[in-house]
């Protein structure tokens, strides 16, 4: 009797330690049978231990004529799961106007909703953009603070008979950018409503859901189109009520703990350049890079 | 650019290009019977992954059109290589779509799951 119950006890033991061995692990932007890629220009909606390093882009000629080089990097660390704080920041070649780092940029970010049958995932944030951080051209008296909302839908939840659509997926975010100071050197700073979402059919999800793709580097690209725009809504010197913004059609090669991802920049109209650029990025998935340190949050707590 | 700048990105790059191999989320990459495939009634189901996966915690369920489940057997993983994750079909099965749904906990914790059909010709 009494081996019969410690067998139950260990065995339970066994359970419960295999349980929470086994606890899930929360990161990269998964939602059901979906992973939303990283994405360049329209923040992805998961939160999760990331490194985007480098990004590097050149910026469409400015309608002033300016060329700007950028090289950034931005790093996310989960604090709880779903909750993380990401840092960036890098620098700004342009030309005129010479070298600058740029501001420290932070968002705190919270990924309140999963329904993963739908595949639909949100998140909401809150960027500062912290002033007297940048350097030469990058430099400003101020910080800019930004309420964020990022969504995604997966269209997996589409009947068997419209297979060949639920690869598709759409994110989206729309954020307000609220200067700290309204008025610099007798120049208004406009709040901006920066909004945008992306188009993406995933040939990973083509492979496991509709069919078999028998060559291993197709079966990793996700072709995507970024629309990213910036409209000024307060503040705003008379004339310059213009939304400015990109299309940005590009690849992004999915490998198992990071991706590659490279975009065209066409400015939308003059206001927003003269000709096209173009933006790459690396991305590391630190929660699959180092699973058990760097990459998990720091503390589980609320995890289910 | 200066040389405060070049030493950053130096160091950067430096550390992004020397992560330690790892483990990721468990994708699909393989299936037999074949993802959307016409096949003859298969006698076991194999899910090739990118990662190993834990079969005492991931999972696979196969329906017939119009939601009746197949019985199968335990999952296990190939012996020889551990992201192959392998359920034995316990019949023959009719003519007619088949619906494979699996879920995988990959050996790093990770979750992932999906699912997919096949046809078992005449």
């Amino acid at each position: 009797m009494l081996s019969t119950t410690w067998r139950s006890v260990a065995h339970a033991a066994i359970g419960v330690a295999a349980a929470l061995w086994l606890s899930p692990a929360f990161a990269h932007a998964v939602c059901g049978d979906r992973i939303f890629p990283a994405t360049l220009g329209i923040d992805d909606p998961g939160v999760g231990d990331e490194l985007a390093l480098p990004t590097l882009t050149s910026q469409p000629q400015g309608s002033d004529g300016t060329r700007e080089f950028d090289a950034t990097f931005s790093w996310t660390k989960t604090i709880l799961p779903g909750l993380g704080l990401s840092f960036s920041d890098g620098g700004a070649w342009l030309r005129p106007g010479g070298y600058g780092w740029q501001a420290l940029d932070t968002e705190l970010k919270y990924n309140f909703m999963c329904l993963a049958q739908h595949e639909f995932m949100a998140s909401a944030g809150f960027d500062v953009s912290w002033g007297r951080t940048g350097t030469a051209a990058q430099y400003s008296p101020f910080n800019t603070y930004s309420p964020i909302l990022d969504v995604g839908k997966g269209f997996g939840d589409l009947p068997a008979s419209l297979n060949i659509l639920r690869p598709l997926a759409i994110t989206a975010e729309v954020s307000e950018a609220i200067p700290g100071q309204s008025w610099t050197d007798g120049l208004q700073n406009p709040t901006m409503l920066n909004w945008g979402f992306t188009l993406q059919y995933s040939l990973p999800y083509y492979n496991s859901h509709v069919g078999q793709i028998d060559n291993d580097f197709l079966r990793r690209l996700v072709p995507v189109t970024e629309f990213a725009f910036s409209t000024p809504i307060a503040n705003v010197p008379s004339g310059s009520q213009i939304t400015t913004g990109t299309i940005q059609p590009g690849i992004i090669y999915e490998g198992d703990t990071w991706q590659l991802a490279v975009e065209a920049l066409i400015p939308i109209n003059s206001a927003s350049g003269r000709n096209i650029g173009a933006v790459a990025e690396l991305h590391f998935f630190l929660d699959d890079i180092f699973p058990d340190s760097l990459g998990k949050p720091i503390s589980k707590w609320g995890q289910p | 650019m200066n040389r405060r700048s070049i030493v950053r990105i130096a160091a950067a790059l430096a550390f992004a290009f020397t992560v330690p191999a790892a483990f990721a989320h468990a994708q699909l990459e393989k299936a037999t019977p074949a993802v959307g495939g016409a096949v003859t009634s298969p006698v076991e189901i194999r899910l090739k992954f990118s990662e190993g996966v834990e079969p005492r915690f991931s999972g696979i369920v196969l329906t017939v059109e119009g939601g009746a489940a197949v019985p199968l057997g335990k999952p296990s993983v190939d012996p020889a290589d551990s992201s192959v994750l392998i359920v034995k079909v316990g019949k023959a099965l009719p003519p007619g779509v088949y619906t494979v749904t699996w879920h995988a906990i990959s050996v790093d914790t990770h979750s992932t799951q999906g699912d997919f059909q096949f046809t078992v010709k005449p």
